[in-house]
Formats: C-alpha cells, sequence, structure tokens
C-alpha cells in the first residue's frame, strides 16, 4: 500500500469518527437547551395559569394561539398524579396542521374539583434550528473531508516527489557506471538530508569500488615485471650448458607454471579492461570468416586429439573491437577442444541469430548458473577458469547474451546477437 | 648489431644484455628518461628496446623524439602494458613491432634480428647460416643449391632457431612463436616435437648437418656443429 493510500485511509477514518461524536455530542447539547427553553416557557405559562386560578377561582380560557395550546380535562381526584412535561405531536390550529410539540400536564384543583392542565408549545421553531444546525455541520464536515483528500492527493504526492525521484535514481543505480546520482535541491529538510546520504553513500560506494578495481588492476600490472624477470632469468639459466634431465624436467615445470601465471594476469587485466569499458575501436567484422581462421589455426590441435569438426557457418557480420572477437572466438574453441575426448566431435554452427559451439565431453553437466562465474571449473579442467568469465563479459559488453546447455550428450554454448 | 635498451628493471636489462652480447653485439642500456633521451641523440643503433614506464618520462615521448629527429633506428616496445591502445599508439607512431612482458628471450631475440634485417639490407633479405641459405622475402630456403621445400610452420620454426642459434630455446616459446599467444598449448607440447622432427629430416635429407639438439625437459638447441 502506498503511504499516501496509507495515510488517506487512517485520516479519513480518524476525521469521520471525530465528526460523527462530536456530531452526536453538539446535537444531544443543542437539543436539550432548546427543550429546556421550551420547558422554562411551559413553566411561565403554568405559573400564569395558576396565578389566574387562584385570583379569579377559574380557569382561563382554554385555546390555542400561535405555537401554543392550552386544554383543560376534569378527572377523577382519585386519579391525582405528578406533573411531568412530555413530547407529543398536537394540531395546531393556526397552521391548520399536526405538529411536533412539547407538553406540560399537571392537576389544578378549582373550586373543589380537579383538573387536569395540559399545555404544549410547538416545537417546530427548535426542530428547524436543530436541523439547520445539523445540515450546516453535516457540510462543513463534508467541505473539510474533501479538503483533506484534495490536499492529500495533490499536495502530499508534490511533497513526496523529491523521494520518488531518489528512489528512481537508486534503482538504476550501477556501480560500474560512470554517471554520478543527480540530487535534485528540495526544500524539506527530510530529502535534504535523505539525498544528501544516499549521494554520499553512492560515492562511497563507488570509491570504494573503484579503489578494488584499481588495486586488481595495479596488482596485475605490478605483477608483470617480475614475471618477466622470473623468465628471462630462467631463459638465462638454461644457456648455463649441463643440465640433468631430472634439473631440465624441473626447469620446463617452472616454465609452464610461469606460463600460467602471466596468462592469469593478462586475462585478469583483461576482465579489469572489459568491465572499465577500455575497449575502443569498433569494426565490422566477418564473424564466419573469423570462425574459419580460428578453426584453421586450431588445426593441428583438433588433428593431435582426432576430433571431428563440422561446420555450418552463414554469413554473418557483427561490430566489435577485433581483439574481443579474437577472444571470444579462441575461449569458446579451446573450451570445446580442451574438455574434448579423443576422437570426440565439435559443431559450430553461424547464422544471423546466434552461434552455438557444442561439443562432446564428460557427462557431466556444468552448472548452468556458475559456468560463467569467475574461478569457476570442474575437477577435471586444466584451465584457470577465467576463458568463460571473459566471454561472458565480452558478450555482455556488445549485449549479446552468452547461454550454456547441456543437450544431448553435448555441452553446448550459445551466442545470441 | 648495435642496440640500446631502455628498461628500468636492472635485473630484467641484465638477462636482455646477456643474452644478446654473448654474440659480440655492442649493448647499451639507459634505466631512465634523462639518459635514455641523452643516448638517442647521440648515438644510432640498430635497434633499440624500448621500455614504455620509465622513471622521469613516458617511454611514448621517447618514440616521438626519436621520430622527430628522423632517425633509422628500429624501435621494439617492450611494456607489461597489454592495453591495445598502446599497442596501437606505438606502431601508429612508428615502432617496428610490440612485445609484452613476460616475454622470452628468445622471442625478443627473433624479432630484434626481423627488425635488424629488415632495416640494414635493403631488400635483399637473406639469412645465411652455413649452407642454409634463407630469402626472408620470397620466405624460400636453399640449401646449397638446392631447394627446401618448408611447410609455413617448419620455415617459421628454422627462421627462429637461426635467429637464436647457440641458445636454448623453450618448448613454451617455439609453441608460442609459431601459434601466437592466444591459445594456451601448455598441455599439448607434443605436436611441436612433430614439426621439429619434421624440420630436421628434411635439413639432414638436404645434406645439412643435423644442428637441432634437443635437450630434455626444457626444450631445442640450434647450434653450428
Amino acid at each position: 500500500m502506498k503511504l499516501a493510500t496509507k495515510y488517506n485511509r487512517v485520516t479519513l477514518i480518524a476525521s469521520i469518527i471525530v465528526f460523527v461524536f462530536t456530531g452526536v455530542i453538539y446535537y444531544s447539547v443543542i437539543h436539550y437547551i432548546l427543550t429546556d427553553k421550551l420547558d422554562r416557557d411551559l413553566a411561565i405559562e403554568e405559573d400564569e395559569i395558576a396565578a389566574y386560578v387562584k385570583t379569579y377561582g377559574k380557569l382561563p380560557q382554554a385555546g390555542s394561539f400561535k405555537e401554543q395550546k392550552v386544554s383543560y380535562h376534569l378527572i377523577d381526584p382519585a386519579h391525582d398524579f405528578e406533573r411531568r412535561y412530555f413530547y407529543n405531536d398536537y394540531f395546531n390550529e393556526s397552521e391548520q396542521r399536526i405538529e411536533p410539540g412539547r407538553s406540560l400536564i399537571r392537576t389544578i384543583e378549582v373550586n373543589g374539583k380537579l383538573y387536569s392542565v395540559t399545555v404544549t408549545k410547538s416545537r417546530v421553531e427548535s426542530e428547524d434550528l436543530v436541523r439547520i444546525i445539523f445540515l450546516i455541520t453535516l457540510s462543513i464536515t463534508i467541505v473539510l473531508l474533501v479538503t483533506l483528500l484534495l490536499i492529500n492527493r495533490f499536495v502530499l504526492n508534490n511533497i513526496w516527489k523529491p523521494f520518488y525521484e531518489i528512489l528512481s535514481q537508486m534503482k538504476a543505480f550501477n556501480l560500474a557506471d560512470k554517471n554520478d546520482i543527480q540530487i535534485e535541491p528540495t526544500k524539506i529538510d527530510e530529502f535534504t538530508e535523505l539525498n544528501a546520504a544516499v549521494a554520499s553513500m553512492s560515492l562511497r560506494v563507488k570509491q570504494d569500488y573503484r579503489e578494488l578495481k584499481s588495486f586488481t588492476d595495479n596488482a596485475s600490472h605490478e605483477m608483470m615485471t617480475p614475471l618477466a624477470v622470473i623468465n628471462s632469468k630462467l631463459d638465462t639459466l638454461i644457456q648455463t650448458e649441463t643440465f640433468s634431465d631430472s634439473q631440465g624436467e624441473l626447469i620446463g615445470d617452472i616454465y609452464v607454471a610461469v606460463g600460467k601465471l602471466s596468462r592469469l594476469n593478462q586475462s585478469l587485466l583483461m576482465l579489469a579492461k572489459i568491465e572499465n569499458n577500455l575497449i575502443g575501436d569498433q569494426e565490422t567484422i566477418d564473424l564466419d570468416e573469423l570462425i574459419r581462421q580460428k578453426t584453421r589455426q586450431f588445426q593441428e590441435l583438433l588433428q593431435s586429439q582426432d576430433i571431428n569438426l563440422k561446420t555450418e557457418l552463414a554469413g554473418k557480420q557483427i561490430n566489435m573491437n577485433k581483439h574481443l572477437a579474437d577472444m571470444l572466438i579462441n575461449n569458446l574453441l579451446s573450451n570445446a577442444i580442451r574438455h574434448n575426448y579423443k576422437g570426440g566431435e565439435i559443431y559450430i554452427h553461424l547464422n544471423e541469430k546466434e552461434l552455438s559451439i557444442s561439443n562432446s565431453g564428460s557427462d557431466d553437466e556444468l552448472i548452468a548458473s556458475k559456468v560463467f562465474e569467475r574461478f569457476y571449473k570442474n575437477a577435471a579442467s586444466e584451465g584457470m577458469g577465467l576463458g568463460l568469465a571473459i566471454s561472458n563479459q565480452i558478450c555482455n559488453l556488445y549485449h549479446f547474451k552468452l547461454n550454456y546447455a547441456y543437450q544431448d550428450t553435448r555441452h553446448v554454448f550459445k551466442v545470441s546477437f | 648489431m648495435k642496440i640500446l635498451l631502455i628498461e628500468d628493471e636492472s635485473s630484467l636489462s641484465e638477462s636482455i644484455i646477456t643474452y644478446f652480447t654473448e654474440e659480440g653485439n655492442i649493448c647499451e642500456t639507459a634505466m631512465d628518461y634523462k639518459s635514455a633521451m641523452e643516448k638517442i641523440n647521440i648515438y644510432n643503433y640498430d635497434c633499440i628496446l624500448l621500455d614504455l614506464t620509465l622513471p622521469g618520462g613516458d617511454g611514448m615521448e621517447i618514440l616521438r623524439a626519436i621520430k622527430k629527429i628522423n632517425k633509422k633506428d628500429g624501435v621494439l616496445i617492450i611494456s607489461a602494458r597489454h592495453a591495445l591502445d598502446d599497442k596501437l599508439d606505438g606502431l601508429n607512431l612508428g615502432a617496428d613491432d610490440y612485445l609484452v612482458k613476460p616475454f622470452h628471450l628468445s622471442e625478443l631475440k627473433a624479432r630484434v634480428t626481423a627488425i635488424v634485417r629488415r632495416k640494414s639490407y635493403d631488400g635483399s633479405n637473406i639469412i645465411t647460416f652455413n649452407e642454409i641459405q634463407i630469402d626472408t622475402q620470397a620466405m624460400s630456403v636453399k640449401t646449397g643449391d638446392s631447394v627446401l621445400i618448408l611447410t609455413r610452420k617448419e620455415y617459421d620454426l628454422l627462421v627462429y632457431f637461426i635467429a637464436n642459434n647457440s641458445k636454448v630455446i623453450t618448448k613454451s616459446a617455439i609453441a608460442e612463436h609459431l601459434w601466437g599467444d592466444e591459445i594456451d598449448l601448455s598441455d599439448h607440447f607434443d605436436f611441436i616435437y612433430t614439426h621439429i622432427k619434421n624440420l630436421r629430416k628434411k635439413l639432414v635429407e638436404a645434406g645439412c648437418k643435423d644442428y637441432i639438439k634437443s635437450m630434455y625437459g626444457v626444450g631445442y638447441k640450434f647450434e653450428n656443429i
């Protein structure tokens, strides 16, 4: 539920309860006051009648005039009763209609006879008054509620605008992005504070991220020189004649390890470069031609493994950096060879929409969700586990989609353009 | 040949010098930007090996300076900066080649030899090693008077061997030279062996001596016997 809706609902319910409650109290008080006034008028009339009886020893003329009616009834003295007020309807003769009234009834003794005296006054006026007051109150209530709703709708929405703006920016926030969060100035302190907090947080996060990245970058860079020294020293070492076979083998192993380390380093640097979007120079590349060229390059490797390569290439041009295109095909193809078995098969299919490279290999399906993670590799793999991560980054850079699937005992890598 | 090595990492430059001077080449070094600038302004070299990250200045500036004073010296950039842009910039500025650290000394030697050859013999690109004559222009090989038919890989291998004559060359250096460093062949050194075996056979059949010597575990050595 939106904050404004929730707020609206709460204020609406609260104000309705308050208005109903105060309305009831208001109505009862006014009703009480008006009835009290009527009763006092009736009492004055009663006093006049009593005074008349006392003075003249007879009842005054019964009758109805204006908003008042007086009537007498002879009653049995055994049925004497207490004086009391009550509501009733009576016939107003001047208006010729039945009207609501307030009456006072009492007994009075005239010359030894007991009469009941009923004085009735019309309640029409006071009822009208109450009705008008009620209507005014009701309309004020409605006007107030509508105003409240309108305020909530327009003013609140307006007030919350900076909040939604910063929210949408936070949703769009991307660590690797170069743009920072843009702060719109607002007059509301809370939002100013929120904006400042978000801005400083995003800056800090980006700063940390940059530092971390440049750390990887610099670390890999700094490692290159010692690696170059190791390599050159080894090259010098092997020139110094006479090695026993086992020494030679040891040196051979060191070479392989140093080679792996420098390739690892280069891959890390490459990843950092792609992530930082430092790859420029796009050109139009005939992908089919590139694949043909790569398969020629891998020819001997394929032959030495007796791998049967089948290709089905339609002409396809893509716009990307030549070196990255090279690297992408290289990685996918060398994976397909490396994770194959002797006498296995590789099938490359290229059309306008996608490139798929499938190979026979181990029966274990790779974990599709992890296969593109850095340093993910299965136990049998001799690689570093960066090739697919790099391939994936390259695809992301050009908004291609790289997928893995295990279909009919084949590992399929598919690039959708 | 006369070589200037501009490199601030002393142990690396030491190895390079050892590898190069054994042949009787003159090899000078400059450890920083300033001394490098002095040397290129005074002397002429067949090839300048240039590191891009130097104390006191950018190696690219040295390259610009070389080209500005119209020097004919060959320039080979050696850098840990694998940055593609650097590579392109360097080549666009007139460098002859670009080698990324870490590299094999044999690869460096082969590249320098190629640069010097291109620079010094105008058009007549003939490498001679005893009875072997290689025309790098026509990519043809002669032994004595007879033409030796080699595959592309065997030809590359032979040129590489001769450039690194009397040096032990590792299998990984050969693999990287023949197939490029994009392909990780460290698990498949076997078929380097096939190429070497074929080259050796062809050379011996053509009447050459068996110059290629196998060094167990490490690699191979091409040597005059």
